[in-house]
């Protein structure tokens, strides 16, 4: 297996540049404009909507950590590495279906579950990667322009969304066993993340209905920058993503590869 | 109990909801045989052969390789296997030996020796990204990884696609030493003259059903000549057209033109009966051979 997953993550060695540049840039911005924008940013949320806040999971913005958790850690850190680990475990399964490769390992002494589980690993791999540069250009940026970024907190925070993609990738294994377009798998995943993001979003803003964030998977996300990582949480995400991606893998054993 | 066959379907059928894939394929390839599978487009030959490697699951009907079920045992069946897809690709940024390392890990082949050497015989660029190869050089690169661990049963889905003249004619000497060594090869097809040179048996494939299965020459024999003589005068063709085995008759003045099956003998004779001026006696070719057993399940 591990043949597969090092040529899975050769074939992905762009995306540490394509994704961990950008978004390690994005976050470094982020940390480094802080200590211009501290005050004032103090007085403008003091105005919000104690609603919004509460939507956002905004509760002060006094600190380098709670800004980064605003600015990206709440959002889009979240969805833009899910959307990264989709892609990269649609590459292993339907990209490689489109490519012809899932063919040419399929005739090779190689089970489909055993593929399913490489692209899975390698997508777990490659999205730690990315988070690993995103963490380094952000205390760099930290460092540079001297917001005084707490590296256990700033790795507690990234961190936490690595069990968010693996969510992300263990659907992409699901929705693999039904289609092999990469279209259908990046667009069922993306949609269903936006709607748990949606649904956790509006059960924020009700009390009355906050029983539907249970059915997402950002409700147990938290704030890890500032609260730190709550292992039951972290852990039973991973723990939910790997029975999803079995129950693909067996389903996706039983399912048609189209030519 | 005779000895372990490559490939023995029983009654394989694949639907995709209502539409037909294949229906009641049965048919069986020999150690050793180069079995050639022959149909045109959208016939259910690629079907049969995904439904072979477990890409597909039947519908019904039961697939066995070297006595393997092709369901239950399809990782034991792909140790022993090589497969070119009709379209080969593996992916653009990856190149023939990267796809060749993977490969040889997942088969345990330790040495790339056979595949160097069949890359240097069919000139071709392992070294280069598969995006940027013509279809008949990522063909070629498909057919090395197809071969490099020298299987016992080789599934080839048209294989000669894009290769040019000279690379054909080294990919079926291929094929002639891969049957010399005891591999057998299952080789789908609608280059009816590859199949002719190659293989042992054909079977054809129509509308998803197994129309006829036979023996190349048996094939030939059935279609018949097609003979073409000039005499010095004009001749009636009913005196042809009454010995047995002669078909298709057509008159053009001096000339006849028809189509004669089995024994030739009668026919030589009374053509010698009257003064010839030129004849011809063409083989059919397996195209024409084809295309009469199409006819007739159309029938």
């Amino acid at each position: 297996m591990s043949a597969l997953v090092v040529a899975q993550l050769r074939e992905r060695r762009r995306s540490l540049l394509s994704w961990g540049l950008p978004l390690g840039l994005w976050s470094a911005f982020v940390v480094a404009i802080f200590p211009s924008v501290e005050s004032a940013l103090s007085k403008a949320v003091a105005n919000y909507p104690s609603a919004l806040k509460e939507a956002f999971g905004i509760g002060q913005l006094n600190t380098v950590e709670q800004y980064l958790h605003a600015e990206m850690l709440s959002l889009i850190m979240p969805l833009a590495v899910a959307y990264l680990a989709v892609r990269a475990l649609a590459s292993a399964l339907s990209g490689a279906a489109e490519s012809g490769r899932l063919d040419v390992l399929l005739s090779a002494p190689v089970s489909r579950h055993r593929v399913v589980a490489a692209g899975f690993a390698a997508t777990a791999v490659e999205v730690a990667a990315v988070l690993a540069v995103t963490l380094a250009l952000t205390m760099l940026g930290s460092v540079l322009a001297g917001a005084g970024l707490g590296l256990g907190p700033a790795l507690a925070g990234i961190a936490n969304v690595w069990p968010l993609a693996l969510f992300a990738a263990a659907l992409g294994v699901a929705v693999s066993a039904f289609s092999l377009r990469t279209s259908v798998v990046t667009g069922s995943v993306a949609g269903a993340l936006v709607a748990m993001y949606v649904l956790d979003l509006v059960g924020r803003l009700d009390p009355g209905i906050s029983g539907v964030r249970y059915a997402s998977v950002f409700k147990y996300y938290g704030n890890a920058i500032e609260d730190g990582i709550d292992p039951l949480a972290f852990a039973g995400i991973v723990a939910v993503a790997v029975a999803v991606a079995a129950l693909g893998a067996w389903l996706f054993d039983r399912s048609d590869i189209a030519a | 109990m005779g000895p372990v066959k490559a490939i023995e379907t029983s009654g394989l059928s694949k639907r995709y909801g209502g539409a037909r894939g294949i229906e009641d394929v049965t048919l069986s390839v020999e150690a050793g045989e180069v079995f050639g599978f022959l149909g045109p487009n959208g016939a259910g030959k690629t079907t049969t052969i995904r439904t072979l490697l477990d890409l597909l699951h039947p519908s019904a009907g039961s697939a066995a390789i070297f006595g393997l079920d092709s369901r239950r045992d399809s990782v034991a069946i792909r140790a022993r296997i090589g497969n070119l897809p009709g379209d080969f690709g593996y992916g653009k940024r990856t190149s023939g030996r990267e796809a060749l390392a993977v490969l040889a890990k997942l088969r345990g082949v330790d040495g790339h020796e056979r595949a160097e050497e069949l890359a240097r015989r069919f000139r071709a660029d392992l070294g280069r990204p598969l995006g940027e190869l013509s279809r008949g050089n990522r063909q070629k690169v498909g057919l090395i990884l197809a071969v490099f661990h020298r299987p016992e049963l080789l599934i080839l889905d048209e294989p000669t696609s894009g290769l040019d003249p000279l690379m054909q004619e080294e990919f079926l000497a291929l094929v002639g030493e891969e049957r010399e060594r005891g591999c057998a090869v299952f080789l789908s097809s609608h280059e009816l003259d590859e199949v002719e040179r190659v293989c042992d048996r054909v079977g054809i494939i129509r509308d998803g059903r197994l129309i006829a299965v036979e023996r190349v020459a048996d094939l030939l024999g059935k279609t018949g000549r097609r003979v073409e003589v000039e005499f010095a005068g004009a001749v009636d063709p009913a005196e042809l057209s009454a010995i047995a085995g002669v078909s298709a008759v057509e008159a053009d003045g001096k000339r006849l033109r028809f189509r004669v099956a089995g024994d030739v003998d009668p026919v030589v004779k009374a053509l010698a009966a009257r003064p010839v001026v030129d004849l011809e006696f063409a083989r059919p070719t397996l195209e024409e051979v084809f295309l009469t057993y199409y006819e007739e399940g159309g029938s």
